[in-house]
């Protein structure tokens, strides 16, 4: 891969589209992350749901992002994008708040994406990834090309999020959210990151 | 034919599944999927055990179903309302309300204008039209609908809720403060009035507005000492404050009490949420960590 390009991964693809059907009237956001060095491409290698009621407000924001960091470096991972789905589904432009925090992110990690989950297309059987990416280019956020964006194993992807909706898996998702509602929650999702990496077929190697 | 224990053991079920509609309508839950599998199953199996309940539970059916969008199950809902209510304003919400699902908002409308024609009080009917304001994003219509809804019915608090929620949305946290503070005055218990007008005056940021957050995150707490966002928004607050190079010796010394108050609470609420569950303990890692570096910092 090479300078540019963006690869999501089948686990930060699957929690994503969790998260945002979980909440459908909701807008949802997250973070991106990265198990891989910096420099080059960016491999989204997973993701962390953070909220979905009032996005914009700040305290929960910022305890979000400070406790991410935190995780992060315990982890040996680097927050190297931030997702959003917004509850008009008809509207996947970002919001100021998208703006803000991905600025924010990009301001620690220069090939920073903005990824807006396009409502529209999250229906069963949609052939294409419900997905709009932005890049920071000219000091502004501009629309990436989707050539630079890799999802390896799409079919694979789709049928892995498929599975886990039949077997009910999907309602283990935890956002930041839920975690504060029950601090016995996992925000970082251990077990559904099982579940889903046991779906995942070993051959297909960097998913 | 059922046995004498068979037939017991069926008019338990319908029973036990009767309450719990019942409880989920009182307590307002949006939990559709669930009314939905529930209802479904006393509807076409059991209807006639229900007597008079079964109006009520074919409303509280047809909604579930349209957020669902199961619009078969909604349409058969709603014809036998219709049958049973033919001139009912209730019921011709409700035909609206699945217009809505359909995203036909000029026919839910004219449905609901038809409404107001003939009963201009219909509360109902008005919220729904703005609710389908909001639907199609029309922000700035659906606030000044509903504030003009609200110089009439001043005392309607899922309007005042409502429209805070679309002021955050919009980024007016001043306009969204005072629905907020008309709320706390009329639900001076609620604690999660308190807490969200305190992440507004976070927000809002500056000194003062930090020190009345953390006053309103105190005062969630002292309504409900379990509310973690009180309790995390406390701590970030004072924290703040203290922080700040324009407040006194005393005021700093006050707040880094407050943020050590909240500090060891949140440890001590980690701490017992992580006993004996091995899966969350990356979370309560993650917190003390954060808890330690910012103390850090703060010093």
């Amino acid at each position: 891969m090479s300078m540019g390009e963006v690869e999501l991964s089948c686990l930060a693809y699957a929690k994503m589209y969790l998260h945002a059907s979980q909440f459908p009237r909701c807008s949802v956001n997250g973070l991106l992350l990265s198990s891989s060095a910096a420099g080059g491409a960016v491999c989204i290698t997973d993701c962390v749901p953070l909220l979905h009621t009032h996005l914009s407000l700040a305290p929960i924001t910022q305890l979000a992002l400070t406790q991410v960091d935190v995780w992060c470096s315990q982890t040996q991972q680097r927050i190297v994008g931030y997702y959003q789905a917004n509850a008009c589904a008809s509207d996947s432009s970002p919001t100021p708040c998208a703006l803000k925090i991905a600025e924010k992110i990009f301001e620690q990690c220069n090939n920073a994406v903005l990824l807006m989950i396009d409502g529209e297309k999250m229906f069963p059987g949609c052939r294409v990834p419900p997905i709009v990416m932005y890049e920071r280019k000219d000091a502004r956020w501009a629309l990436k090309d989707k050539h630079t964006i890799m999802l390896r194993q799409w079919e694979e992807t789709c049928s892995i999020v498929n599975q886990l909706f039949s077997s009910g898996d999907q309602a283990l998702l935890v956002d930041f959210d839920s975690h504060l509602d029950d601090i016995t929650k996992d925000w970082t999702n251990q077990k559904l990151n099982a579940k889903i990496m046991e779906l995942v077929s070993p051959a297909n190697g960097n998913v | 034919i059922l046995s004498i224990p068979e037939l017991f053991l069926l008019y338990r079920f319908t029973n036990y599944m009767r309450d719990k509609l019942r409880k989920w309508r009182e307590e307002n839950y949006r939990n559709s999927e669930q009314i939905v599998d529930v209802g479904e199953e006393l509807i076409n199996e059991h209807a006639s055990k229900l007597g008079d309940d079964i109006w009520i539970i074919y409303e509280q059916v047809m909604i579930a179903a349209l957020d669902c969008s199961r619009d078969d199950l909604a349409w058969s809902c709603l014809q036998e309302l219709k049958r049973q209510f033919p001139d009912s304003h209730r019921v011709k919400r409700l035909a609206g309300m699945r217009l809505e699902a359909l995203e036909r908002y000029e026919d839910a409308n004219k449905l609901y204008d038809s409404i107001l024609q003939d009963d201009p009080t219909n509360t109902a009917a008005r919220k729904r039209k703005i609710s389908i304001l909001r639907a199609q994003g029309k922000s700035s219509e659906a606030i000044r609908e509903l504030n003009e809804y609200l110089e009439q019915f001043v005392g309607d608090q899922e309007a005042w809720h409502e429209l805070s929620e679309l002021y955050i949305n919009e980024h007016d946290y001043a306009k969204a403060a005072f629905c907020l503070e008309e709320l706390m005055m009329t639900n001076p218990h609620n604690h999660l009035y308190c807490e969200q007008y305190a992440e507004v005056k976070y927000t809002q940021g500056g000194l003062e507005n930090l020190e009345l957050a953390r006053k309103y995150f105190a005062q969630a707490l002292k309504l409900n000492n379990r509310n973690m966002r009180a309790l995390f928004g406390l701590y970030m607050s004072a924290s703040h404050i203290a922080a700040s190079p324009k407040v006194s010796a005393k005021v700093k010394k006050d707040n880094v009490k407050y943020a050590a108050w909240a500090t060891s609470q949140i440890s001590r609420a980690y701490q017992m949420a992580g006993r004996g569950k091995k899966e969350n303990k990356c979370s309560v890692k993650a917190v003390e960590e954060m808890l330690e570096s910012m103390q850090i910092t703060m010093s």
